[in-house]
């Protein structure tokens, strides 16, 4: 046997199924370095053992050129592989959709956010609302000239089904039917919900109320029949202006960032005592935001939901709390921050307006 | 509403008065906000004083040949109606630039020369009156003098005025105010000559609630004619338009003391004036010329003559017509009232009439200033209506009006309110110098503060305390933050909007864009879209289109996808929208939207389009949220009959799923589209920790033969109910039709995973729960496909 030319025949082995075969001639059962130790016990001692040697150094050898070469194949086949199966990473991938949300819900939900860190919760309240909750719990009656700061969609329901199951009814806080106290309003500010909410729970508390509010406009750049507002209210037993301003602040720095502040200025809402208007410094412009109105809760509102809780069979809860709220447009926020030039767009719904706000 | 305070005006008040740019901040932190502050030039060189000698009408012509004095005779020819022989006019020489840019030249009008041009008030740019010449007294100044040095400039602080403060809605209660901050106030005390005259007319209250206090003043020898140029400047400049020197006075009294008035040809009012309710059906011609119908609670001003009464006039809104000041007029009754605020809205509103009266009547006047407020009148009547006007001594004044009852006040609540300590002495000098008493009361601590009779807006402690806040500075108020701990039952008050906000997150997350549309919907296009029927309309609907509140999500949705197709915008488009609506009750609802592939394929295959695409999305939402969602069979109006169902959201049916009805595809003219719209809230998944399976699964494979109607959600049923307790998984991986099945058939094939949670299943215990679903699906006559 010619091991030299043996080990170059495994050397040489194109494949792992050659090489296999190449093993089993040699190594295998049957295999000829294999055979010729059998028959090492024919041989005269001095021989077999001269014989055996070199059969062991063979079997090593051999052994140890398959190892190589089985390594060497692997090898080759896995850059193989690889080659083949590689791919142009420069082609673009599955386009899977991407969503995200409408403009007014990511500033609303940044405006929640600061005042959530501030422990306030949040609720929500009705789109349709009766004249009690929206006007005069809120101490603009009927005769007020307050009302006319405030153009209104007056609603009616279909008095056709009003005898049958069919007729839409408002929901009182608890939820008794309140359709009957005076008219029904597409609600012109989220003001009504500190009445309902004052109405079903007991101070202190801290509360932000986003939602929708509808004037009697007609609509252009910077006019919309439909916007949203977040209002705060916080009661308790001793509530100041300060508290006011510091929240006001806070929601400044929220949203400027550490040189954020807050002014205040005297105004009129009749359902505050003293009323305040605020603004906000927005340092990268250098210049005050009129943002929205705020005030001392005023205390007829106190009164006002006291009764109604005291009709509902609640105790009074109000009496001596002092409390402070306030109500800011959100779009006109959203218009400036981005600069935005027309609010209609909010609603038109244009894709190519909606998908830009992502991030 | 807005007013224009003319600074000169109010410097005569306030002698120290700041630039305007000062009193702007000054303002603002009284909490009048400043809208604009308008420079006014002084009248353009080249407009002089003139005096109309002479007007000739030209035959067949529409202007006529002026001759006017500027110190030298010159021939304008005008059209102007108004012009007339000895009356005072602004004239424009050639060479004049007038406001609009325009440069006057001499011009030939029906074939005469006009050497000049005398104006309108819009022409000069005072006013918007363009319907005749400005007027003016014929000696108001010499003939040819410019009238620049009777105009000089003069500036407009143009404010809005919160309702609550009717006290602003004049120069002098702007001014009282700005002394609140320390600026010295020159205070009115006009004195008018007086001449013992008798009255010649009586005043009768018959309704007390409507009218508390009336008081008629008397003058004659009244020459009427135009007011003085320095009057007319202000009167336009704070947005009246000069008629008369007896109107213009009552107006500029009203504008610088806040008190309305009429003044009344005194020969019309007979026996003198009755305060009354109208009587329905009641008529009068107001100024403005329009008939006016009354009801009973309208109040009336009432002329007595004999035992009759014809009405005269609308209590604090309009005057009539017929006893209106005339050229001819020489005695002059003047009327200062005051009236209900309640009644003169309620009338000025019915009658849409919403007059400069109306308006301070209704915020609520001073009751004490009738009579300052006429003695101005007659101090300007006989400084303007020539020299034999006579004001008579005695006036009528009936006063049924309470003294405002004090305020108890305490001065540490203003303290405890605002957030800052204010010295006692501080708040006692802030409220004395808005003209409050304080006084002390028997009760520590408590003062009694009364305020002054113009404040109609301070009634509460509160109001106080703002007077105090707002006077020392809102800037000086510190910031701190409210800490406390709620009231318990406060607590899980924010789960829905969570729960909300939640699901909107995870809807983007899955691919869908947010849209919020409007409310408003209208019931033809309920009925396009087959959404139930509106329950709430609008009393005032803006538009046709707006004219109900919606009911339903998915219209909106669908016009959404209307506008992008017909605007080219990029698909594929996965919508969706929280929001509320209207049938019985108000209700939260999500709806979403799938037109055309959500992963669509580029270069290689993507995911199609379809009706298990968008259910496969609702399932990952459902997941997402911890809850297990199950579409079953049902028609749904809006839906293809053959592809809509209902959606079971853990057990409880929320809403619908399908694909738009063809038919109203075919009528938006939109593609294939897959919707499904859900009543919110979504009820929260139940699941619990379940420990880490830690003993192996058995799988077992099965196919069944059913008829095609048979829906796939009975299958499941029938195996999951057959398979017990450990059937961890159950997954469909095939649905085939065709051969060896008969026509009408299908076999559903499935992977099932066993698993118990505490140890090894056995093969023949896996065999036995087979055999058990095997005999279920039997029972129903469904073949198994061995």
């Amino acid at each position: 046997m010619d091991i030299a030319a043996a080990l170059e025949e495994i050397g040489k082995a194109p494949n792992l199924e050659s090489l296999q075969s190449l093993k089993v001639q040699y190594l295998g059962k049957n295999g000829r370095v294999t055979q010729a130790m059998k028959t090492l016990g024919q041989l005269p001692p001095e021989e077999r053992k001269e014989k055996g040697r070199v059969l062991n150094e063979w079997k090593r050898a051999l052994e140890e050129a398959l190892e190589v070469r089985e390594a060497q194949l692997k090898e080759q086949a896995l850059q193989a592989r690889l080659e083949q199966e590689a791919l142009d990473v420069s082609l673009p991938g599955y386009a899977f959709p991407s969503g995200g949300l409408h403009i007014t819900s990511r500033i609303l939900l940044e405006l929640v956010n600061i005042f959530r860190r501030l422990g306030f919760s949040v609720v929500e309240g009705p789109e349709v609302e009766s004249e009690f909750f929206n006007f005069d719990a809120l101490n603009m009656p009927e005769w007020h000239p307050a009302r006319d700061m405030q153009d209104t969609f007056w609603v009616e329901f279909n008095r056709a089904a009003s005898a049958s199951k069919e007729a839409f009814t408002i929901q009182g806080p608890f939820g008794e039917e309140v359709t009957d106290l005076g008219g029904a309003v597409l609600r012109t500010h989220t003001s009504g919900m500190q009445i309902r909410y004052m109405i079903q729970h007991t101070p202190p508390f801290r509360i932000v109320v986003p939602g929708r509010v509808f004037r009697y406009e007609q609509t252009d750049a910077s006019h919309e029949a439909m916007f949203h507002q977040l209002e705060g209210l916080v009661v308790g037993p001793s509530i100041t202006m300060a508290d006011l301003k510091g929240a006001i602040s806070e929601l400044a720095r929220g949203l400027f960032g550490k040189e954020g502040k807050a002014r205040f200025q005297p105004t009129f809402f009749p359902f505050v005592e003293p009323g305040v208007q605020f603004a906000m410094w927005w340092p990268e412009r250098q210049k005050w935001l009129e943002l929205g109105g705020a005030g001392m809760v005023h205390p007829y509102l106190f009164k006002a939901v006291d009764d109604y809780r005291e009709r509902q069979g609640l105790p009074r809860a109000y009496q001596g709390m002092t409390g402070w709220a306030f109500g800011m447009g959100v779009e006109r926020l959203a218009l400036l921050r981005y600069g935005i030039p027309d609010i209609r767009y909010f609603y038109q719904n244009r894709l190519s307006f909606l998908r830009q706000f992502r991030g | 509403m807005q007013m224009k305070i003319v600074y000169s005006w109010l410097k005569e008040f306030l002698p120290d008065a700041p630039s305007s740019e000062r009193l702007e901040e000054l303002l603002a932190g009284l909490g009048l906000e400043t809208e604009s502050i308008t420079r006014l030039a002084p009248p353009p060189s080249g407009v002089v004083f003139g005096r109309v000698l002479q007007v000739e009408t030209l035959e067949g012509k529409e202007v006529r040949r002026l001759v006017v004095d500027i110190g030298q005779e010159v021939q304008v020819i005008s059209g102007a109606p108004n012009a007339k022989a000895g009356m005072g006019v602004a004239l424009a020489l050639p060479g004049t630039v007038l406001p609009d840019g325009s440069e006057l030249r001499v011009r030939t009008i029906a074939g005469l020369e006009s050497y000049g041009m005398a104006l309108s008030p819009k022409e000069l740019g005072v006013g918007d009156y363009a319907g005749g010449l400005l007027e003016f007294a014929p000696e108001a100044l010499p003939p040819g003098t410019p009238l620049a040095e009777a105009w000089g400039p003069d500036e407009v602080i143009e404010v809005e005025i919160t309702p609550n403060r009717p006290d602003w809605l004049s120069v002098y209660g702007v001014a009282r105010d700005l002394a609140a901050l320390g600026l010295s106030l020159v205070r009115p005390s006009p004195k008018p000559q007086t001449t013992p005259l008798p009255l010649p007319f009586g005043v009768w209250i018959e309704d007390p609630e409507g009218c508390d206090r009336f008081t008629l003043s008397y003058a004659r020898g009244v020459r009427v004619g135009p007011s003085p140029l320095w009057v007319q400047r202000r009167l336009y400049a704070a947005g009246m338009r000069p008629i008369s020197n007896v109107v213009d006075a009552t107006n500029y009294a009203m504008l610088e003391l806040g008190n309305p008035m009429h003044a009344y040809d005194a020969a019309f009012i007979r026996e003198g004036l009755v305060v009354r309710r109208a009587q329905k059906g009641e008529k009068l011609v107001t100024l403005d010329g329009q008939e006016r119908t009354l009801d009973e609670r309208d109040l009336l001003i009432a002329v007595k003559d004999g035992p009759q009464t014809r009405p005269a006039g609308l209590a604090g809104v309009m005057g009539g017509l017929e006893d209106e000041i005339r050229e001819t007029t020489s005695a002059v009754a003047l009327e200062v009232a005051h009236f209900d605020p309640v009644r003169v809205r309620r009338t000025a509103r019915r009658l849409g009439l919403k007059t400069e009266a109306s308006y301070r009547f209704e915020r609520g006047v001073d009751k004490d200033g009738q009579l300052l407020a006429a003695d101005r009148f007659m101090e300007l009547l006989q400084a303007w209506g020539g020299p034999g006007v006579q004001v008579a001594q005695d006036r009528l004044d009936l006063n049924h009006t309470r003294p405002h009852p004090p305020i108890a006040f305490r001065p540490a609540y203003t303290s405890r309110l605002v957030g800052l300590e204010y010295p006692e002495a501080t708040q006692a000098e802030v409220l004395r110098r808005l003209g409050c008493t304080v006084e002390p009361t028997d009760q520590a601590g408590v003062w009694a503060v009364t305020p002054p009779s113009h404040r109609v807006d301070l009634n509460i402690e509160e109001d106080l305390v703002e007077e105090v806040a707002r006077i020392v500075g809102y800037e000086q108020i510190p910031t701190t933050l409210p800490s406390f701990f709620p009231h318990p039952d406060n607590l899980g008050v924010e789960a829905p909007y969570e729960a909300n906000e939640r699901l909107q997150q995870v809807m983007a997350g899955l691919g869908f864009q947010e849209v919020l549309n409007y409310s408003w919907s209208s019931p033809e296009e309920c009925t396009l879209m087959r959404a139930p029927a509106p329950t709430v309309f609008m009393q005032n609907p803006q538009t046709p289109d707006r004219t109900a509140l919606r009911t339903a999500l998915y219209p909106g949705l669908l016009k959404n996808l209307q506008t992008a197709l017909t605007q080219g915008e990029e698909g594929p488009f996965l919508l969706f929208e929280v929001g509320k609506v209207f049938r019985q009750v108000e209700s939260l609802h999500l709806a979403a939207l799938l037109c055309g592939d959500p992963v669509p394929g580029l270069w290689q295959k993507g995911l199609e389009g379809s009706f298990f695409a968008l259910k496969g999305l609702l399932e990952a939402a459902a997941h997402n949220l911890g809850s297990r969602v199950r579409v079953e069979k049902e028609t749904v109006p809006y839906l293809h009959p053959g592809i809509s169902g209902a959606v079971y959201w853990n057990e409880q049916k929320v809403g619908q799923i399908g694909a738009l009805h063809p038919a109203i595809a075919a009528l938006l003219e939109l593609p294939q589209v897959f919707l499904f719209e859900l009543a919110l809230p979504l009820s929260k998944g139940s699941g619990g920790f379940v420990d880490i399976a830690r003993y192996p699964a058995s799988m077992r494979d099965l196919a069944v033969v059913v008829p095609d109607a048979t829906p796939y959600a009975e299958v499941e049923r029938l195996i999951r109910a057959g398979a017990g307790a450990y059937l961890e998984k159950l997954e469909i991986f095939d649905v085939y039709r065709g051969k060896p099945l008969e026509q009408g058939q299908k076999s559903l094939a499935f992977h099932l995973t066993f698993r118990h949670p505490e140890r090894t299943l056995t093969d023949p215990e896996t065999d036995g729960f087979m055999q058990n679903i095997i005999a279920a699906l039997e029972q129903k006559g469904f073949a198994i496909r061995r």
